[in-house]
């Protein structure tokens, strides 16, 4: 990997009494990528963001946040959205923008203002005077978002950004990550759900018993598996059979294998001319959900499924 | 980053704001009324019941004469002290039998006698249980006394006529301006102490929000732990100012309004040895050292707590170390040495306190430069350990970094 990094972290190690929730983390975030990080409850994921930004210390290794050693010092330049959301339930939405501006060093007024503009283009104009504790969760989600960003950081960190939201809300908080990144913010958070991940990050680090299983580009997880063929012929023996793999399995009339690495045009050759009569071919690159399977094992991909109520994934 | 300075400025001001905007503000300004109402009313009523009750009544079963000279002899005494200080005499007709008579009115609960006085002023009898008997007919003693030499100057003819002492007024009498000062010493600790204890719950629950609203995360991401401690003691310290501004106009004003019907308005020409307005600038300093030393102390042991429950149990050994810390500062006035008085003035919690006495009473200045570096260094240690016993505890961090670093101080580092 090459370019500057916005993260670098090497060897990060974190027990908490006594039992290891971390154990030897290496991250490198390229700046100005949108990187995911995905793995199932208790993996430790949250724990590596803290480590990140300097809220807990790590028991060994060493980290840089856009350069620094001690996060604390790129905190006007870094914005952070926490698993558990905090806001003042009193303040009043464009003070609570305003106030966690003025935290990372933005002067309290322009973040007002700031604040206002995010508010009226996002179509949240009615809410800049709304008390935090007059707005439904996802609301409050999505203004503590806005005070993530009103400073304009370099670095936007987001823990499980998108849990607790409707569909609406996350749609809008993809767009959000989306533009944040083509300015060129370094965005890195840790999603429930792999699609999201798959949607908007280059680069993925999956997670597993405190350990990184693996960390790279979408596409190169994607790539640790075969794409799958999926076979109907009208012939059901004949010379045809012997150009499957060995791993290739029957169910229901079809015929399921992982692509051979000689590629697609050897296989079907080697079926038209066996006299196989294809009916149907399909080949299907796999998702990222797939390649979670495979990385982080059965029983991690389960655990995430099971906090997810349904299809892919817990981070 | 941000200066500790300007991060602490920032959680100051939205604390300040919040607390002060908020209705429970109107109630946290009525409680010194309410207390010192309550106090007030308990004082007269406890004053009136004891007079009532704690007076002894002494029946007087004796011919007119002998009655009339113990009244003359009683209130002459009475005019020199006071009237609580003697028994009061009521006269009762004699009966045939005087000791049958004595027990009949000791009996009688309405008639509420504590003793019975019967005889003559040569041959004086006091009937009552042994409890009173000994306090009344000590004083009674007295009474008899001054009536038998009172009657024995009239005999003779050589009662002297009465003198009236004459006055000569100077500015001062040392004894006297010894007492004020104590009495100004003990006052401002007395002061301090109560409106520091009025602040010591919000103290402790203060953490309390950010923990609950999980806003600690967000703080804990963006400034150092110092800052949010150090801000959140600036907020309330002036939200206590606040309180004190509002308190102290409204005794001044009281104070304004009877002194003005008095036609006679100024502070009392006996002041504290370093004059009052050197003073009224040390109580400041030094009420915000105590506040600050107390408070940072407080915080972090709040925030330690997780749910109120546990807030109010730390509330009772909090206020008792409070107490403890007064009643030392308060039992060293006046003193000029010894183990108790070095204890006081070193000891960081009761130092404010010791020199706020300190400057009633002795005009010099240098102490108090010392004391205050003393007192700003602990401020910083205890917002130091709070802050790391916080980070290590509640955020379950490793403790971090260096003890001191003065660079986390000052730094603006430009990004």
């Amino acid at each position: 990997m090459t370019g500057v990094l916005a993260i670098e972290a090497k060897g990060l190690f974190k027990a908490f009494d006594g039992k290891p929730a971390v154990r030897g983390i290496d991250l490198a975030v390229p700046e100005g990528s949108i990187y995911g990080i995905l793995g199932p409850n208790g993996a430790g994921k949250t724990t590596t963001l803290r480590m990140l930004l300097g809220i807990i210390d790590p028991d060994e290794g060493r980290r840089t946040l856009l350069g620094h050693e001690r996060p604390l010092e790129a905190a006007k330049i870094v914005g952070y959205l926490p698993e558990e959301r905090g806001l003042y339930p009193a303040m009043h939405t464009r003070d609570a923008i305003a106030f966690m501006g003025a935290l990372r060093g933005l002067p309290l007024e322009v973040g007002r203002k700031r604040a206002e503009i995010l508010l009226r283009e996002n179509g949240l104009a009615d809410y800049v005077e709304k008390p935090i504790k007059s707005l439904s969760k996802g609301m409050a989600q999505t203004i503590q978002l806005f005070g993530t960003i009103v400073h304009k950081p370099r670095l936007v960190v987001l823990d499980e950004p998108f849990s607790g939201l409707d569909a609406i809300n996350q749609g809008r908080l993809e767009h959000l990550i989306r533009e944040e990144a083509a300015s060129g913010t370094t965005v890195i958070f840790s999603t429930h759900v792999i699609s999201h991940a798959e949607r908007l990050c280059e680069r993925i680090a999956i997670i597993a018993g405190g350990q990184i299983r693996f960390e790279g580009l979408v596409a190169e997880a994607r790539d640790r598996l075969r794409p799958q063929v999926r076979l109907r012929t009208r012939a059901a023996d004949g010379a045809w059979r012997s150009a499957l793999p060995a791993g290739a399995s029957a169910d229901n009339g079809y015929w399921e294998f992982e692509l051979p690495r000689q590629g697609v045009e050897p296989l079907l050759r080697a079926l038209i001319d066996g006299g196989a009569g294809i009916e149907e071919l399909s080949i299907e690159r796999p998702g990222l959900h797939d390649a979670f399977v495979t990385i982080a094992g059965e029983a991690a991909a389960r655990e995430m499924e099971q906090s997810q109520g349904g299809l892919g994934v817990a981070a | 980053m941000m200066s500790l300075f300007d991060a602490a400025w920032v959680i100051a001001r939205r604390d300040f704001i919040a607390t002060v905007y908020s209705r429970s503000f109107i109630l946290f300004l009525l409680v010194p009324l309410v207390v010192f109402g309550a106090a007030f009313a308990a004082g007269t009523m406890a004053e009136r019941n004891e007079l009532s009750a704690s007076q002894p009544v002494v029946a007087v079963i004796a011919d007119s004469a002998t009655v009339q000279a113990l009244n003359a002899a009683r209130q002459r005494l009475v005019d020199g002290m006071t009237e609580r200080s003697f028994p009061k005499l009521q006269a009762v007709q004699p009966a045939e039998n005087v000791a049958v008579q004595a027990r009949r009115l000791l009996a009688d609960e309405q008639g509420g006698y504590s003793a019975v006085f019967s005889g003559t002023l040569d041959q004086p009898t006091l009937t009552g249980p042994s409890k009173v008997e000994e306090t009344v007919t000590r004083r009674l003693q007295l009474v008899v006394d001054m009536a038998r030499r009172s009657a024995a100057l009239e005999r003779s003819g050589a009662a002297p006529p009465q003198v009236a002492i004459q006055r000569v007024v100077t500015q001062q009498a040392a004894g006297n301006l010894q007492m004020i000062r104590r009495t100004i010493a003990q006052t401002s600790q007395t002061l301090i102490f109560g409106v520091t204890v009025l602040l010591a719950t919000l103290l402790l629950s203060n953490l309390a929000e950010e923990k609950s609203n999980k806003v600690i995360e967000v703080l804990a991401a963006a400034v150092p732990l110092d800052a949010v401690f150090l801000g959140k003691l600036v907020a309330m310290l002036g939200i206590s100012l606040v309180g004190l501004s509002l308190w102290g106009g409204m005794l001044g004003l009281g104070y304004l309004f009877f002194q003005v019907l008095q036609n006679w308005v100024h502070l009392p020409d006996a002041g504290p040895a370093v004059g009052w307005p050197v003073f009224f600038l040390l109580v400041f300093l030094y009420y915000a050292a105590n506040y600050m030393l107390l408070g940072a102390l407080f915080l972090g042991i709040g925030g330690q707590a997780s749910n109120i429950r546990e807030i109010q149990t730390l509330s009772m050994p909090v206020t008792m170390l409070q107490v403890f810390v007064f009643l030392l500062a308060m039992s060293v006035v006046g003193d000029e040495g010894g183990a108790m008085y070095w204890t006081a003035y070193i000891l960081p919690f009761s130092s404010p306190l010791s020199m706020v006495a300190h400057a009633a009473i002795s005009p010099s200045l240098w102490p108090h430069l010392l004391a205050l570096a003393w007192q700003v260094l602990w401020i910083v240690i205890v917002i130091r350990a709070s802050s790391r016993l916080f980070r290590a505890t509640v955020l379950k961090s490793g403790p971090g970094g260096a003890f001191f670093s003065l660079g986390t101080l000052f730094r603006a580092k430009a990004e």
